[in-house]
C-alpha cells in the first residue's frame, strides 16, 4: 500500500526538475545544486538524529516512547528526502530506493507500535473471579486481592473489576490514544514545570472523556451484582490496578488515585478520574525513569465495597531497609489506612516476629492528632483526635498479631516479604485491602558523626538509607514544585505521593511527616535517594541553606560535609534493558549500522540496503556522482570545471555549483584568488601550511609488501570510475565543498558545509587504502583515527577505511577544522609504510600533533 | 519581496503566535484554521509556502497535502505536526510534502525551512519560465 503510494509520487510529481533551463544550463544547474544541497541536508540531519538515538542507546539518561517515535519519524522523512533529492538529480534511476526505503519503514514501524497480546476478556469481572492468571487483564493488584480472597480464604471487600478491555475500548472510542501521544510529544517534559503541566492537560483529556454505553452499563451490571451479593447498595472504593503495576522491580507506590466512599451514581466519573491518574505527575515521571512503555500500561480500576475502618495501616512482612531483620514492620492508624499511606499522619508501629506463634517484640505509640473517616455524604474528611484517645494504640497487640499473621499467609503464598495494606472493619475483623512484593534495600554502612559539628536536626525516622547534600527546597504545593531546584533537598511537611514527581531531581528528602510505610518513602527506597521523615524541627530550615542529609545517622548537618557522602545510592539508570530502551535497540537495528561500504562493490545498490542508514550512504554516493557527471556530460561552458592554477596547472579540478568563484571565468583555469568557497580555501591552507617532506623512508619489508599488494590488486577499488580516478574534484559553492581525491594508493573524501546556519554545518572525512598489507593499512588508518579524535571528531573505522564527522558548529570552528584535515590528508600519505616500525609512528606521530597543534592555535594556518 | 507563508491549524493559539513570530521575522503570514478553510484562500491568492498540521477535524493535513500539490503544484508545503508517527510522515512525504517537522520545533529551524521551500520553488518557477534546451531527453537517456 505504502510502496503503492511511493511509487505513485514518482509519477505524480508536479514538476519534472529538470523541465528546462535559460541557455547557459544556469537555473538547471542551479535547480541541481539545490537539490543536492537539500539531500546533503537530509544526510547531514538524518546522520545526526541517529547520533542522538545511539547515545540514547547507552541507557544513561532516560527517555520514553515519545522520543523513540520522534526520533524514528525524523530520521524516516530525512531519508524519504534524500530519496526523493536523488530521484531529481536522477530521474528515474532508482526507483528500487522507494521499495528498498518502504520495507525498511514498515519493519521499524511494526517494532515501536507493537502492542503486547490481549485476551479477550469482558469489561468487568467479579473480584472472586480472578487469580494471579488474570494478571494482565486486571493488573497485578486486583490479581493478586482475587487469589488472596479464592485460593486463601482472607478478608477482601468484595467487588468488581474494570479491566483492560474497558481501559482499551474507552481509549479507542475517543481515539485518545494518537492525542496522548500528540500532548507528549509537544511538550519538553524535562522541566518539573512542563511535568505538571502536561500532567494536567493529559488528566482533563481522559476526565472529560466519553464513557461508551457498553462501559457504562457493563459497570452499572457489575455494581448491580455486587449490591445483590451484599444485600445493599454500598459506597464503594476504586482502586488503580494498572497493568505492570507492583511487579518486583517496580512497585508504583502511590502513583494512581484511589477514590474512596463514592456512590452508585458517581461511579463512572470516579472511575475516569482513577483511569486519569495514569497521567500523573509522580507516574509519569516513573515511568520515564524506568523506561516503562506508556502504551503497555492498561488502567484497570478494582471497585470495591468501601471498608468503614476502624483502624488501618501498612504491614510490611520484613524490614525495608534492612534485608537482614526479617521481622514483621506494621504501620498503623486510626481511621481509615489511607492516613499512613498518604504520609500525612504519624502512625504507630508494632514490631513482631517472623517466626510463628507470632509475638510482639516492640510498639512505639505515635502522638496522634488526627485520622481519616468516611463522610457522610461522599468521600473521606479528616477529624481531630484529641485527649486519652491520641496517645492510645490505634490497635490491640492482638490485633497487631492477627495483622502480622495474615501477612505471613500472604508471603508464604505470594513467596518473598510483602507489603500489605489492611483495615479492621467495624466488626473488628482484619481486611486486606492490597498485597504486593516489598522493595528491600540495603542499609548501607553509617557513618560516624562528624567530629566538631553540631546537628541543626536530629532524630525523625530513616525511611531511604544514605547521605547527601543540597540546598534546601522547601515544597507544599505544586506551584512550589514547578520551581525545584536539580539536585535540591526536597523539604517537605507531609511527605505526599505526588512529590515523588520531583525524586529523580532531589538529593534527599526530609519530612516532618509520615513514616516508613508511605509511598513516598517507597518510592525514595526504589530510586536510592536519602530520606529522612518525622523529623520535628523542619519548619525552622532557612531556604536555600545548604544542608548535609545523614538519613542513615538521622541528622542533619549545616554546609556540605564531604566524610558522610558515600558512595552515590542512586541508581545510575533503570533504562538499560527496560521495554523503551529494548525498542529503541530494535528499532536502530533497522536504523544505523551500515552495510553499504565501498562504492565500488557490486554490493553497492538499492536492493542491499537494509539499513536507513544504507539508504542515506547510497544516496549520497551517488547524488555526488550524479553533480559530477551532469557537469560533465552537459557541456555548459560557464559551468565546466576548471583547472586549478597555482604556479603551475594542478592535478586539481574545481566544478562551481553556485556562487564557488569570485568572478565567471571563462577560461580553463582558476586561481586560488578566484575560489569564494571558504571551505576549500580552509582545507587548501591546511593542505599547505607545512610543507610535505616526501614519502617516509621505507624498510625492505615495506617495500615488498608495496609490490605484493600493487601486484595482486592493481585495480584497487576507487570512489569514481575512471576518467576520474587519477584526479583530485572539488565541487563549490561559497559555503560548500566536495573534495574527491585520489593520491596514489590513498583515498579520500572531504565535504563540508560552513555557512550562516550552525546546526546545518558539518564536516566529513573519510579516507582509505594505502600500499601496504591490511595490518599496516589499518594501522594508518588508527593512527589518524586517534588524532581526529583528540580534535573532537566523531570516528569510525573499519580495516583500513574510516569516516569522520563534525557537525553543528559556526562557520569559524569548521573551516579552522578544515585546515586540520587539508594537513592530515597530505602528511598522512604512505605512513602505512612504516606502521610495522614503532619507534618511527612515534616520531611521525608527535610530529603531526604538533603540527596540529600549531595550526589550530592559528599559527599556521593564514601562511601556506 | 517577502515570503508569503500560510499557516494551518486548527489550535487557533498556536497559530496567533506563530504568526506573531513569523511577521516579526519578514515573512508575510496568511492563516486558516481548517484544510477546507485554506483551500479556499489558496483559490484567491496563492502563497509560496503552506504550513500545515496533520491532525485537523475535517480534511486532514495528508489529504490537504495531495489537494494543494495537486491544485498549486508548485506551492512548496512543510507538515508541521505533533503527531510523531512513522505512517503519517511517509503519507505525507508521499504526497509531496517538502518536509515533516514534529512540534514543539524551533522558530529558526522553521523559518529555514520555509527558506528552503520558498527557494526550491523559485528554482523551479525559474526553471519553467526559462527556454526549454531539450536536455531532458539526453538526461533520462541515461537513467
Amino acid at each position: 500500500m505504502l510502496l503503492e503510494r511511493l511509487r505513485g509520487w514518482l509519477r505524480t510529481r508536479a514538476l519534472p526538475a529538470d523541465q528546462g533551463a535559460g541557455d547557459d544550463g544556469t537555473s538547471l544547474f542551479r535547480e541541481r545544486y539545490h537539490a543536492l544541497r537539500l539531500l546533503l541536508a537530509a544526510n547531514n540531519k538524518a546522520l545526526d538524529t541517529m547520533a542522538e538515538m545511539e547515545l540514547a542507546a547507552r541507557a544513561e539518561q532516560p527517555f520514553g516512547m515519545a522520543f523513540v517515535h520522534s526520533r524514528c519519524t525524523a530520521v524516516g522523512v530525512s531519508v524519504y528526502a534524500m530519496v526523493r533529492h536523488l530521484d531529481e538529480l536522477a530521474p528515474g534511476k532508482y526507483p528500487e530506493l522507494f521499495a528498498a526505503l518502504s520495507s525498511i519503514q514498515v519493519r521499524i514501524r511494526e517494532v515501536i507500535t507493537a502492542q503486547k497480546p490481549r485476551r479477550e476478556v469482558p469489561l468487568v469481572v467479579p473480584l472472586a473471579a480472578v487469580d494471579r492468571g488474570w494478571t494482565p487483564d486486571v493488573g497485578s493488584k486486583m490479581a493478586t486481592l482475587g487469589e488472596a480472597a479464592g485460593l486463601l480464604g482472607l478478608n477482601v471487600p468484595p467487588g468488581f473489576v474494570i479491566t483492560g478491555a474497558a481501559y482499551e475500548l474507552l481509549l479507542a472510542h475517543n481515539d485518545l490514544q494518537p492525542e496522548i501521544d500528540r500532548l507528549i510529544q509537544t511538550s519538553d517534559s524535562d522541566e518539573p514545570a512542563e511535568i505538571f503541566a502536561l500532567s494536567s492537560r493529559l488528566q482533563q483529556l481522559v476526565v472529560h472523556t466519553e464513557v461508551p454505553a457498553a462501559l457504562a452499563d457493563a459497570i452499572a451490571e457489575g455494581y448491580g451484582a455486587l449490591a445483590a451479593t451484599i444485600g445493599s447498595r454500598p459506597a464503594v472504593a476504586l482502586r488503580s490496578s494498572a497493568v505492570g503495576e507492583d511487579s518486583p522491580e517496580a512497585s508504583f507506590a502511590g502513583q494512581y488515585a484511589t477514590e474512596l466512599n463514592i456512590r452508585p451514581e458517581h461511579l463512572v466519573e470516579a472511575y475516569r478520574q482513577v483511569v486519569a491518574s495514569k497521567y500523573s505527575p509522580q507516574a509519569m515521571q516513573y515511568r520515564l525513569q524506568r523506561g516503562l512503555r506508556d502504551d503497555w500500561l492498561a488502567m484497570c480500576v478494582g471497585c470495591m465495597a468501601m471498608v468503614d475502618a476502624r483502624a488501618g495501616g501498612v504491614a510490611y512482612t520484613a524490614n525495608p531497609g534492612d534485608p537482614t531483620d526479617r521481622r514483621v514492620v506494621i504501620s498503623a492508624a486510626l481511621g481509615l489506612p489511607k492516613a499512613v499511606v498518604d504520609g500525612r499522619f504519624v502512625a504507630d508501629e508494632f514490631i513482631l516476629t517472623h517466626e510463628r506463634p507470632v509475638h510482639l517484640v516492640e510498639r512505639h505509640i505515635a502522638s496522634k492528632h488526627g485520622r481519616l473517616t468516611l463522610d457522610p455524604a461522599e468521600g473521606v474528611v479528616r477529624q481531630e483526635i484529641s485527649g486519652a484517645q491520641q496517645t492510645a494504640p490505634s490497635v490491640s497487640d492482638a490485633e497487631a498479631v492477627r495483622v502480622a499473621e495474615i501477612a505471613l499467609t500472604l508471603e508464604d503464598h505470594f513467596g518473598g516479604p510483602q507489603d500489605i495494606e489492611w483495615a479492621i472493619n467495624p466488626e473488628g475483623e482484619v481486611v486486606v485491602l492490597q498485597s504486593r512484593p516489598l522493595q528491600q534495600v540495603a542499609a548501607g554502612a553509617t557513618q560516624a558523626a562528624p567530629a566538631g559539628v553540631a546537628p541543626l536536626l536530629a532524630g525523625g525516622l530513616c525511611v531511604s538509607p544514605g547521605a547527601a547534600a543540597g540546598h534546601v527546597n522547601r515544597v507544599e504545593r505544586d506551584s512550589d514544585a514547578l520551581r525545584f531546584g536539580d539536585g535540591a533537598v526536597l523539604v517537605v511537611q507531609h511527605p505526599l505521593p505526588r512529590w515523588a514527581a520531583l525524586l529523580p531531581r532531589a538529593a534527599a528528602v526530609v519530612a516532618a511527616g509520615g513514616g516508613i510505610a508511605g509511598h513516598l518513602a517507597t518510592v525514595a527506597r526504589e530510586s536510592g535517594v536519602p530520606a529522612l521523615f518525622g523529623l520535628a524541627g523542619v519548619e525552622a530550615l532557612e531556604e536555600g541553606l545548604e544542608i548535609t542529609v545523614d538519613a542513615s545517622g538521622r541528622a542533619l548537618y549545616p554546609g556540605r560535609i564531604e566524610a558522610l557522602l558515600g558512595a552515590d545510592r542512586r541508581h545510575a539508570s533503570a533504562m538499560a534493558g527496560s521495554p523503551v530502551h529494548a525498542t529503541l535497540l530494535d528499532a536502530l537495528a533497522l536504523i544505523a549500522p551500515l552495510n553499504l561500504l565501498d562504492p565500488g562493490d557490486v554490493a553497492f545498490r538499492p536492493a542491499s540496503c537494509r539499513t536507513l542508514h544504507d539508504i542515506t550512504r547510497f544516496c549520497h554516493e551517488k547524488a555526488v556522482r550524479e553533480m559530477f557527471d551532469f557537469g560533465r556530460q552537459h557541456r555548459f561552458p560557464k559551468h565546466e570545471s576548471k583547472q586549478l592554477f597555482h604556479n603551475v596547472p594542478m592535478q586539481w579540478w574545481v566544478l562551481d555549483l553556485e556562487d564557488g568563484f569570485n568572478r565567471p571565468l571563462t577560461g580553463k583555469y582558476v586561481r586560488l584568488a578566484d575560489i569564494a568557497c571558504q571551505p576549500m580555501l580552509a582545507l587548501w591552507r591546511g593542505m599547505v601550511a607545512v610543507p610535505w617532506e616526501g614519502p617516509p623512508a621505507m624498510s625492505g619489508r615495506g617495500f615488498a609488501s608495496v609490490l605484493f599488494e600493487a601486484t595482486a590488486n592493481p585495480a584497487l577499488a576507487t570512489p569514481f570510475r575512471k576518467p576520474y580516478a587519477q584526479q583530485n574534484y572539488f565541487m563549490i559553492s561559497s559555503t560548500f565543498m566536495n573534495l574527491q581525491s585520489r593520491f596514489g594508493f590513498h583515498f579520500a573524501a572531504v565535504e563540508a558545509v560552513a555557512g550562516g546556519r550552525d546546526h546545518e554545518n558539518y564536516l566529513g572525512f573519510s579516507f582509505k587504502g594505502g600500499a601496504a598489507d591490511l595490518e599496516r593499512r589499518a594501522g594508518r588508518v588508527a593512527m589518524i583515527c586517534e588524532i581526529l579524535e583528540e580534535r573532537g571528531f566523531a570516528v569510525e573505522a573499519r580495516e583500513d577505511h574510516a569516516t569522520a564527522r563534525l557537525a553543528g558548529l559556526p562557520a569559524a570552528v569548521m573551516e579552522r577544522q578544515l585546515e586540520l584535515v587539508g594537513y592530515l590528508i597530505m602528511h598522512t600519505r604512505q605512513l602505512d609504510m612504516i606502521m610495522n616500525d614503532p619507534a618511527v609512528v612515534a616520531h611521525y606521530r608527535a610530529k603531526i600533533v604538533a603540527d596540529l597543534a600549531r595550526i589550530a592555535s592559528g599559527e599556521l594556518g593564514a601562511g601556506g | 519581496m517577502a515570503i508569503k507563508v500560510l499557516l494551518v491549524d486548527d489550535e487557533t493559539s498556536f497559530v496567533e503566535t506563530l504568526k506573531r513570530r513569523l511577521t516579526l521575522r519578514k515573512l508575510e503570514v496568511l492563516t486558516a484554521a481548517s484544510a477546507a478553510e485554506a483551500l479556499a484562500l489558496l483559490a484567491e491568492q496563492e502563497p509560496d509556502v503552506v504550513v500545515l498540521d496533520v491532525r485537523m477535524p475535517g480534511m486532514s493535513g495528508i489529504e490537504a497535502t495531495r489537494e494543494i500539490r495537486r491544485t498549486h503544484p508548485t506551492v512548496e508545503v512543510i507538515l508541521l505536526t505533533g503527531h510523531a508517527s512513522l505512517e503519517a510522515s511517509m503519507e505525507g512525504m508521499t504526497m509531496g510534502a517538502f518536509d515533516y517537522l514534529l512540534k514543539p520545533v524551533s522558530i529558526d529551524e522553521l523559518i529555514f525551512k520555509i527558506e528552503d521551500a520558498h527557494r526550491r520553488r523559485s528554482l523551479r518557477l525559474a526553471g519553467t519560465d526559462g527556454e526549454r534546451d531539450g536536455l531532458d531527453g539526453h538526461d533520462r537517456g541515461t537513467g
